[in-house]
């Protein structure tokens, strides 16, 4: 698969939060706002393209040689822990303005199963290191546009009058079902133009 | 720093005891996982084409989308050939298991491992979804777009257009490679 | 104590009162025995952390908590994946990654932090079959919807002639498709959601005015 086409495929057509439905937990729980939104965004595009490159490296190097590729979940889900962890550490080191930035956001994102979902997938694919670093990027961009979007639309809805027992969670969802029906359209007519 | 110490070797305990029993759950299932996957390799190849005999697999280099073939024999002389294809799906890549005949015709198709949604890329694992694609490759050309589908096959990809490209893409490309071989083995 | 168990099945359901662990369970939500399997797992891992939490819970030193309990969960996750992989084969390929994405369910890290770390391992093992079932059924519901609309099927276990499909006349010939699409689900869990926050909503009117009348009296 092309890089190009492995972009395609996860900003667009097969992104995650709206075709996949990972990382909906905090697709819902952020997007109230902008700014909260750009900050998770930019910290989960972070942590997936390093995550998907380094669960990639573990996974051929060390799980496949030495036959132990069932210990493939438990590894990747503690690589990703300490990963978080540790660019938590090296962001509030070197760079305190953008750990005041996303600080707040990057402990969350180990339960994002976006992370996770983007590790597996790209071992499942057969993908070689660039390949599973592109998805991951790709993958956190997608999340990012899918969040930005909504929190757009959520700024919106909260000056509009909502049926009470919708208010929140659910319009939310309804919503999100909108933007998947919306991203359908990507499919065809990009295939279209791309394959034939 | 005594602290320090125990948590660690608490931690290591139950990492390394979390291990040794995935690492036996692993010895038991193993077995009859691989077992299982060279049964399943097995009956689809003999489903394929049920009047053939299924040869030894022929690797192929440098191809992206033809894997490798079994030539398949009826009465002793080759009949037709089983290409291994992998195409691009939704959740990546899709292994896909066609045989074609010396002319390039399309006599029937499996999809086996892949990672689509279920109940949309899925569908292409049952065996109806195949039926558009049999036939052609020969005479007439592969079905590679939603257009060359009649209506009622056309809705039945919808949602799921990139599974359906995927495997037409694979499916054209291999029966090219079917007329290339050309009867020969 | 029973009240742990009963809990989880519906006041504090985990998919629709708590929205927790969505993610793993609306993209295999488009076939209803896809909805069973999950749920079985999710339960599984469910128990099995449950109960070695608590066990441990005087053992794990506070500071390696979540890395321990990601241990414990990833174990039994795998554990459910290979089981699958070796004797459930068809619903392991439906099921596909979202088997090993149960780890990253909020679900049972949340009742691994919130409950069973400490309460008795009894309690823990029936909060754990309460939030499992409860998970299941919630998850049964969505696919039913889905399945039923999107597809005009239900699809159960085939055994003996019975093919494990149910066909639903008039919707099979004509499904309204999107309910089985992405989109489908989001709208459903949305619809439903909004309809159980409107009941509790109903609800807790309901107890006000009882409790507005009884002062007047």
């Amino acid at each position: 698969m092309t890089y190009v086409g492995i972009i395609i495929t996860f900003v667009f057509i097969n992104n995650f939060i709206l075709t996949q439905f990972l990382g909906l937990c905090p697709f819902i729980g952020v997007s109230r706002q902008m700014e909260p939104a750009v900050g998770m965004g930019f910290a989960v595009i972070f942590v997936m393209s390093l995550a998907s490159l380094i669960t990639w490296m573990i996974y051929t190097w060390i799980l496949i040689p030495l036959g132990i590729a069932y210990l493939q979940t438990i590894t990747f889900i503690l690589v990703i822990a300490a990963l978080v962890q540790l660019v938590e550490m090296t962001i509030q080191k070197t760079a305190p303005p953008l750990y005041k930035a996303l600080g707040i956001y990057l402990p969350l994102i180990t339960t994002n199963c976006a992370v996770l979902g983007i590790a597996l997938i790209a071992v499942r694919s057969n993908y070689n290191a660039m390949e599973s670093f592109v998805a991951g990027f790709s993958a956190g961009v997608g999340f990012m546009l899918a969040l930005v979007l909504m929190a757009s639309i959520r700024e919106k809805l909260d000056t509009e009058w909502v049926p009470k027992p919708f208010r929140g969670v659910p319009i939310a969802f309804v919503t999100a079902g909108l933007m998947a029906l919306a991203f359908m359209a990507f499919d065809k007519a990009l295939l279209r133009n791309l394959i034939g | 720093m005594k602290g320090i110490v125990v948590t660690g070797a608490k931690l290591f305990l139950i990492c390394a005891i979390a291990a040794s029993v995935l690492g036996f759950v692993n010895a038991v299932t193993e077995p009859v996982i691989r077992q299982r996957k060279i049964r399943e390799l097995k009956e689809a190849l003999e489903s394929l084409i049920p009047e053939g005999e299924v040869g030894k697999l022929v690797k192929v280099e440098n191809n992206d989308v033809v894997k490798g073939y079994y030539p398949v024999k009826k009465d002793g002389k080759l009949f037709a050939y089983i290409l291994d294809l992998r195409g691009n799906g939704y959740g990546g890549e899709l292994k896909i298991l066609a045989g074609f005949k010396g002319n390039g015709e399309i006599v029937n198709v499996k999809l086996m491992d892949n990672e689509e949604t279920p109940g949309l890329g899925k569908k292409a694992e049952k065996p109806e979804y195949m039926k558009k694609f049999i036939g052609t490759g020969g005479t007439k050309p592969v079905p590679v777009r939603k257009d060359m589908l009649s209506r009622k096959d056309a809705d039945a990809v919808t949602g799921a257009s990139i599974t359906f490209m995927g495997i037409a893409n694979a499916l054209a490309e291999g029966s090219e490679f079917a007329k290339k071989l050309g009867g020969k083995s | 104590m029973i009240e742990h168990f009963t809990k989880g099945l519906f006041k504090e359901n985990p998919i629709f009162i708590i929205v927790l662990g969505l993610c793993p369970t609306l993209a295999v939500s488009t076939q209803v025995v896809n909805a069973l399997g999950m749920g079985a797992g999710v339960i599984f891992v469910l128990l099995g952390s449950n109960f070695f939490v608590s066990l441990l819970r005087n053992f794990i030193p506070e500071k390696i908590r979540i890395p321990s309990y990601i241990v414990i969960i990833a174990s039994f996750v795998t554990m459910v994946d290979l089981f699958m992989q070796a004797y459930a084969p068809t619903l392991s390929k439906n099921l596909g990654v979202f088997v090993q994405l149960i780890v990253v369910n909020c679900i049972i890290l949340g009742r691994a932090e919130a409950f069973a770390k400490n309460h008795t391992v009894s309690e823990s093992v029936l909060d754990a079959l309460g939030m499992g079932i409860g998970f299941t059924l919630g998850l049964l519901l969505i696919s039913l919807i889905r399945e039923v609309l999107g597809a005009g099927t239900i699809t159960l276990f085939p055994f003996g002639n019975f093919d494990g499909v149910i066909r639903i006349p008039v919707i099979y010939n004509a499904p309204i498709r999107v309910i089985g699409l992405a989109t489908g689900a989001l709208l459903v869990i949305g619809y439903l959601k909004g309809f159980f926050d409107w009941m509790a909503i109903r609800k807790k009117k309901r107890e006000i005015e009882k409790r507005v009348s009884a002062v007047k009296v």
